[in-house]
């Protein structure tokens, strides 16, 4: 091959590589805590907390007509705040609650659930919060609403009352 | 003032570089090649004004000069001096200075060295250019001396993970490194442009090559080591982007001292040790880029101005261009290969350049895809050990093996097939001492382990066996150390995987607790305060079968900024480090999350690196002496 044509090809490639770090440049860094909106949950199996089974599979949750995801910790002190949210949501409005323990100790989720009450029909460990990166989380805590496995709302940080009556809302629908 | 004058010798130091670059332009162009006064005039100015440059952001961070804008965001009147100083480079002006300032240096020193005047024109040249750029960058982007006005009464610290002494000593051996690759860069590119590039060249790069390795293996080590006792959690490599941005220069250049020997010894392999050249410069140039253009977010990653990050971008993939470019024009075509057999030590060289090449390869692809495909698509995926231990390990056993016997074959004749009492003395042996070890320490194997431990110990034995039949020991004994050092490495590396033991859990004061093999009493804590931080020790005893071992590690709370620090507590026997942090628990008040790790062979680890960096220093010093 002739020297003219392996510079401009190298020149080409080079062009390439410019674009695409431009591109990482200019990329916004944070995570678009909306980008699982609509979509269907990704596919997970996660070690179940209390029992040894059921696992926490992400096709359980596909089954499910109407449920709530909840990523939660024992080290997160806003976990604690919306806790009686949740024991609310799930004693007086009967919704199916699952939790996605995120990189805590089992002792301590353990006791953490001991002490506030346990919400969950299910939790699943997500030890080195994989799964939380799969749903686009940021950290905990997390709640997702989902419609026969397909994410419909997603709310970041503690749950509030107008959150409550959003999920409410969502389940009447 | 001082200010003032940095800057001044920051804007001199431009101007006589563009005097140098247009004094060898016009050398170059008469081929006179005689004015070496006034080259050397100019180049060790620049030198020098870069030095003053550099003392005085160093002298402004002592005395705590807060019109600095560097200074007022990176220090702090109740810091340790010697933090102070190292703040002059822990920030990204600073280590900008830094870095032009061992262009510098190694142009200087590389001017003083007995080269002919024609390489060494070219080579100056080279480098001036790559002075002219990063001094463009710096004075336009990230002026160290930027001043503010009103002159605030305190400045905001450093982070308190890096005011550690040793991250004061790291990024200078690491820029050593990185930044030293630069000169057989531009030592190539002379060698190409003037067709100069043969065993002559060879010669004199080796010493190019190989001290900037030795100071970067160091680099990487220090780096590595402040990582496993101040990070907390008992890891020393995380494959996190930022380490591996340094190890990829690091393969490069191992292959290309390696592909260096075959053109020295049997100049062949010209374009391809040409071409890793200018490639392990560039990897240095790309780790620049990932850590200094704010693409990863890390402790490393100082700079968030995207301008900068253009700049960068735009900066390397020039010098990356022109500089393949000039490769694919003037790469030496030399026809007579010699003969060709294949068991030669030629193509031992070539299949270990295969491997270090693989390696670097799939570190190159783990780290800069993630990113890439992030950019693009915005699906986020995370690239892990995993990944690097699955794709690494089968290839590293028949690294490990060919290494073993490369070094053993005799340049000129082809060894039938390579001395096959090598592997009657070789198998048995490293066989032996691996079923002994595994059989003796290790409750479960595993086929990974178990090759690990013993390719490992197959080439600890080979270099021994070597060792012993040398004849004249100073010739190759760096050699010998650094590949000795890198089986123990290796062989440290498998150990401490399989035998590491990691406890988590949360303790009262006088609770104590048994897990595993280990009982574990926490004793007491105690609180003292200090000139920038608070510290709050726990006295832990740890009891392991008859050995008992007391740990004290803390947590900081640092003032300016305000920030909490787990510090670690090691102890060490040289066999195992018996490893404690503490951290606060947020959910139980009373209690404290305590992590106990049990680490096998980890001085072992340390140990190997130095012996690796050791062969490269001392053979650097045998070239000097030649």
């Amino acid at each position: 091959m002739n020297n003219k044509y392996k510079i401009i090809i190298l020149g080409i490639t080079i062009v390439i590589i410019f674009i695409l770090f431009l591109r990482v440049l200019n990329s916004d860094k944070t995570y678009q805590p909306n980008q699982m909106i609509g979509k269907k949950i990704p596919e997970f199996i996660l070690e179940n907390l209390l029992n040894k089974n059921p696992k926490l599979d992400s096709n359980i949750l596909s089954g499910k007509d109407f449920a709530v995801l909840n990523i939660w910790a024992s080290w997160c002190i806003p976990c604690r705040i919306e806790h009686p949210f949740l024991m609310d949501l799930k004693n007086k409005n009967q919704i199916d609650i699952i939790g996605l323990n995120y990189k805590d100790e089992g002792g301590n989720a353990k006791n953490f659930l001991k002490k506030y009450g346990n919400p969950f029909s299910l939790i699943g460990v997500d030890k080195k919060g994989e799964v939380a990166i799969q749903l686009g989380a940021y950290g905990v805590p997390e709640t997702y609403v989902l419609k026969k496995g397909k994410i419909i709302f997603k709310h970041i940080g503690p749950l509030n009352e107008d959150t409550v009556n959003k999920i409410l809302e969502l389940q009447n629908k | 003032m001082a200010g003032y004058i940095g800057n001044l010798a920051l804007f001199f130091s431009l101007i006589f570089n563009c005097f140098l670059i247009f004094s060898l332009i016009r050398e170059i162009k008469n081929s006179t090649f005689k004015n070496s006064k006034i080259i050397n005039f100019f180049n060790n100015s620049i030198f020098f004004l870069l030095l003053i440059s550099f003392l005085t952001l160093i002298y402004c961070f002592i005395v705590s000069d807060f019109s600095n804008v560097a200074v007022y965001q990176n220090s702090h009147t109740t810091k340790p001096l010697i933090y102070k100083i190292s703040g002059a480079w822990g920030n990204h002006e600073g280590s900008m200075v830094l870095f032009i300032l061992i262009l510098s240096l190694f142009s200087f020193v590389f001017a003083r060295t007995k080269v002919s005047e024609k390489l060494k024109f070219y080579t100056v040249f080279f480098q001036s250019i790559l002075i002219l750029i990063f001094l463009i960058f710096l004075i336009l982007t990230s002026n160290p001396f930027d001043q503010m006005d009103p002159k605030p009464s305190q400045g905001l610290g450093l982070n308190p993970i890096l005011q550690d002494p040793l991250l004061a000593i790291h990024p200078p051996f690491l820029y050593f490194g990185y930044v030293g690759f630069s000169l057989v860069f531009s030592f190539a590119l002379a060698g190409l442009v003037t067709n100069n590039f043969d065993k002559s060249w060879s010669k004199i790069a080796n010493f190019w090559i190989i001290l900037p390795w030795s100071l970067l293996t160091v680099g990487i080590g220090l780096g590595s080591f402040w990582a496993y006792y101040e990070l907390g959690w008992g890891g020393y490599w995380f494959w996190d982007p930022v380490e591996n941005a340094s190890l990829m220069p690091w393969l490069a250049a191992t292959a290309l001292i390696h592909s260096n020997i075959v053109t020295l010894k049997k100049d062949k392999l010209h374009s391809w040790t040409a071409l890793l050249s200018i490639f392990t410069f560039i990897m240095s140039l790309l780790g620049t880029f990932l850590v200094r253009s704010g693409v990863l977010n890390s402790v490393h990653a100082f700079a968030n101005d995207p301008y900068r990050g253009v700049y960068i971008l735009s900066t390397i993939l020039f010098i990356t261009f022109f500089s393949l470019a000039i490769f694919i024009i003037k790469s030496p075509k030399k026809s007579s290969y010699g003969e060709y057999s294949f068991l030669q030590k030629d193509n031992f060289i070539l299949i270990n350049n295969c491997f270090l090449i693989f390696f670097l390869s799939v570190i190159l692809v783990g780290t800069v895809y993630p990113i890439i495909l992030d950019a693009i698509s915005g699906k986020s995926i995370s690239v892990g050990p995993v990944y690097y231990h699955t794709i690494l390990a089968p290839f590293l056993f028949a690294f490990l093996f060919f290494m073993s016997h490369g070094p053993l074959i005799s340049w000129n004749k082809e060894d039938k097939f390579l001395q096959i009492k090598n592997f009657k003395i070789f198998f048995p042996i490293s066989i032996a001492i691996s079923l002994v070890i595994i059989f003796y320490f290790f409750d479960y194997k595993d086929i990974i382990l178990i090759l690990g431990l013993l390719f490992s110990i197959y080439l600890i034995v080979s270099v021994i066996f070597d060792w012993i039949s040398q004849k004249k020991l100073s010739l190759n004994f760096g050699r010998l150390v650094s590949h000795l050092g890198f089986g123990t490495l290796i062989f440290a590396i498998f150990v401490n995987a399989y035998l590491s033991k990691e406890i988590n859990t949360a303790m009262k004061v006088g609770e104590e607790i048994t897990i595993q093999e280990f009982v574990i009493k926490f004793k007491s804590i105690n609180r003292i305060k200090k000139e920038n931080y608070e510290e709050v020790f726990g006295n832990f005893l740890v009891t392991n079968k008859k050995k008992q071992v007391e740990l004290t590690p803390s947590i900081r709370k640092y003032d300016q900024p305000v920030q909490f620090t787990s510090e670690t507590s090691i102890k060490t026997n040289f066999i195992v480090d018996y490893y404690f942090a503490i951290n606060l628990s947020e959910f139980e008040k009373d209690k404290i999350m305590v992590r106990f790790y049990y680490k096998p062979l980890m001085f072992w680890i340390w140990f190997s690196i130095l012996l690796i960096a050791f062969g490269g220093i001392y053979q650097t010093f045998r070239l000097r002496n030649e």
